[in-house]
């Protein structure tokens, strides 16, 4: 029509609108650098050091190409400690999950201990993780340990059993230990979720009729599952990765039988020296742990739309 | 039968007594409400005919049967909360059908009675919802599906309407009226809103500190209310009080007198410090004779203007004119009161009504705080 029409231009966006782009990528700019310092450029270089044969003291090797990854697809040991890695993560992760929300249960509860049993169960996971080992190692010890004390005057066992030497007794000790070091977390996040439940829905509830267990399933276990869903993926990632616990408590052993693969990846590079082969193993465990990941950020995704 | 008796009942949270010497007989099919401020104790009455609380003494009783030590969910009652408390991850149909689930009733006997609540609350294309994809208005009607789904004796509904904006709550009034002339169960409704107590209820529980002030019909709680409290509380603006006394025939207000028939006045009404009360629309400005006064504000809200005058002794009241109505603020006047609108009260500060009348009001003297 005029000429002032004619002269915005048609599509472009508003200079406002394209300012504060300019600022958001300013604003974002350090994360992103800090970003591809510690995060990408570590996995790009693992990648890298996958297709050679490398000898860690030296950092020097060849180029063998895909040997590394036949190495691992072949072999034994990463499809062991696959196996290994989620037995413990499974069975760690059921014992937090049960004893925490069990926990937490009993802990959004009236009773008179309360607060102080709520900052005693904070305890384990304060714990530096080298302290609770040498407990849990003194605990378990065969000679002298409390434990196997404990069970045989209960008249459990007749015999000291040797906790972290022999199999299955070490994986059901770290997965013990492991359970015990980390229930809190998720003590503390289920009883968060549990005091914004809203008192008025037990109250309508006993009005129609529901009992204690029927209160649970019908109010309760509903109003966790969002928060519980999120819980598992994250302690799964975690404990899926663990290595100091583990580490100290059994290195590992007897022989591999609890070498996860996280203690895999550093047993072959600084004990065997191969940082190449323990690269090709980082990359078959991350790409294991893609599958948590693309669950999480799934699960996120849902929650905000 | 669900006639529902509160038998001197009292309750303590801890040494703070929330409602003591509490009385109160509800007739089976009555819909009482429940009325007073903030803190009363009107929850705490209805929390406890559900048995969510109990009782520190006394004794309720619904039907003839004692419920002091019955489970919620054996006492034959619903409830509908403030906030209504739907399940959240469940859709309307099934919170509608939560009760009836959770007393064994199945399939078919339970889909029908959930559509015949939806259909009467007119919720049934919003079955298959979550309460979140609702408005206040359904979410509201939704808790009272759950309420009536299973025909309980006794209906208990907490300020279910006190999160609805203004049109939909006097809808929704109208609603539950209805609703409650075709079901004809006893209802009890806490409410702090007095026009959704005059309006719904066939008798008004006036409460104040923990006290059943009067329990009576809309019409006596407004024309003949039991103490100072009911007076001050009832009606917008509520019932004027001027301090003064009685003087023989007349009542003395800062040394004018306002004739008053004696005769209209219980025999042990003594000449002295009195209260009388004037409700607005029941005052006269003119010029002339009459007790004068000075107009301070005139507040047209429309359909009637609301004028705050100032007595001789600096006291202000309000009294009520038509609309078309023209009073300059700062204007003396002469105020007249209807003689068969007056009420006297002692002069105490909860003090009782003197009027004589056909029934005595049902008073019991606010405790002292
Ligand atoms: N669990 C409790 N512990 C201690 N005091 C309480 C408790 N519940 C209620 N009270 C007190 O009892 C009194 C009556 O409470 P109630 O909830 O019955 O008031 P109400 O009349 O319903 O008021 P409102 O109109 O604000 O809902 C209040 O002073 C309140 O502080
Ligand atoms: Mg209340």
């Amino acid at each position: 029509m005029t000429a002032i029409a004619t002269n915005i231009p048609k599509s472009a966006t508003p200079p406002l609108e394209r300012a504060y782009a300019r600022l958001g990528v300013l604003l974002i700019a350090p994360t992103i650098l800090v970003f591809s310092l510690v995060i990408v450029y570590p996995l790009l270089a693992a990648i890298y050091l996958s297709v050679f044969s490398i000898y860690t003291p030296t950092l020097q090797g060849g180029f063998v190409g895909a040997d590394n990854y036949i190495e691992l697809l072949t072999g034994k040991a990463f499809w062991n400690s696959l196996k290994v890695t989620l037995i413990w993560t499974v069975g760690t992760l059921t014992l937090q999950i049960v004893a925490g929300v069990g926990l937490a249960l009993l802990l959004h509860q009236n009773i008179w201990f309360r607060s102080l049993a709520r900052s005693l169960v904070l305890f384990p996971y304060f714990l530096s993780t080298v302290v609770a080992v040498l407990v849990w190692k003194w605990l378990f010890n065969d000679l002298y340990g409390a434990l196997n004390q404990g069970l045989m005057q209960l008249g459990i066992i007749d015999m000291p059993l040797d906790w972290l030497g022999s199999m299955p007794n070490a994986m059901i000790g770290v997965i013990l230990v492991g359970a015990w070091k980390f229930f809190p977390f998720v003590v503390i996040a289920v009883l968060a979720r549990l005091q914004t439940i809203p008192e008025n829905l037990y109250e309508a509830a006993r009005i129609d009729g529901a009992g204690p267990i029927a209160r649970f399933f019908d109010v309760t276990l509903p109003q966790l599952r969002s928060v519980l869903t999120v819980i598992i993926l994250l302690r799964a990632i975690w404990d899926f990765k663990e290595f100091d616990l583990l580490y100290l408590l059994t290195g590992g052993g007897p022989v591999t039988s609890t070498q996860t693969l996280s203690l895999l990846v550093y047993q072959e590079a600084f004990g065997l020296n191969q940082m190449g082969q323990a690269a090709a193993y980082s990359v078959g465990m991350m790409l294991v742990m893609l599958v948590f990941m693309v669950l999480y950020i799934r699960q996120t995704k849902e929650k905000n739309a | 039968m669900a006639n529902v008796t509160f038998r001197n009942v009292h309750k303590a949270f801890g040494t703070y007594v929330a409602l003591e010497n509490l009385d109160l007989d509800i007739r089976d099919g009555e819909f009482v409400a429940l009325l007073g401020p903030s803190g009363c104790g009107k929850s705490t009455t209805l929390r406890m005919l559900a048995g969510l609380d109990f009782p520190t003494r006394g004794e309720i009783l619904i039907g003839d049967r004692v419920v002091n030590d019955l489970a919620p969910g054996k006492r034959d009652i619903a409830m509908v909360f403030q906030s209504y408390a739907l399940y959240p991850h469940m859709t309307v149909g099934e919170n509608i059908g939560y009760p009836l689930k959770k007393r064994g009733i199945k399939g078919r006997a339970r889909e029908e009675a959930v559509q015949k609540a939806a259909a009467l609350l007119q919720l049934e294309p919003l079955l298959d919802r979550k309460p979140k994809q609702l408005s206040g208005g359904q979410q509201q009607r939704v808790a009272l599906g759950r309420a009536l789904v299973r025909e309980p004796q006794v209906f208990l509904l907490d300020e279910p309407l006190s999160n609805l904006d203004a049109k939909l709550r006097s809808y929704m009034r109208a609603e539950l009226i209805e609703l409650h002339r075709r079901l004809g169960k006893t209802m009890v409704y806490v409410t702090h809103d007095q026009l959704e107590a005059m309006t719904m209820a066939s008798r008004i529980a006036v409460m104040h500190a923990g006290l059943v002030q009067q329990f009576d019909t809309p019409d006596a709680i407004y024309n003949r209310p039991a103490n100072r409290f009911v007076a001050g509380f009832i009606g917008t603006p509520p019932m004027n009080q001027i301090e003064g006394a009685v003087d023989g025939g007349d009542f003395v207000v800062a040394g004018h007198r306002i004739p008053i028939d004696r005769t209209a006045f219980v025999d042990s009404l003594r000449d002295g410090p009195a209260v009388l009360g004037v409700r607005p629309e029941a005052i006269t400005i003119a010029t002339g004779e009459g007790l004068p006064a000075t107009v301070r504000l005139a507040e047209n809200t429309g359909h009637e203007t609301i004028v705050t005058l100032e007595l001789p002794d600096h006291s202000r009241i309000a009294a009520r004119v038509e609309a078309a109505r023209r009073l300059d603020v700062g204007h003396n006047v002469a105020l007249r009161f209807d003689p068969a609108a007056i009420h006297l009260f002692e002069a105490t500060e909860n003090g009782a009504r003197l009027n004589r009348d056909e029934t005595p009001a049902s008073v019991i003297p606010m405790r002292s705080k």
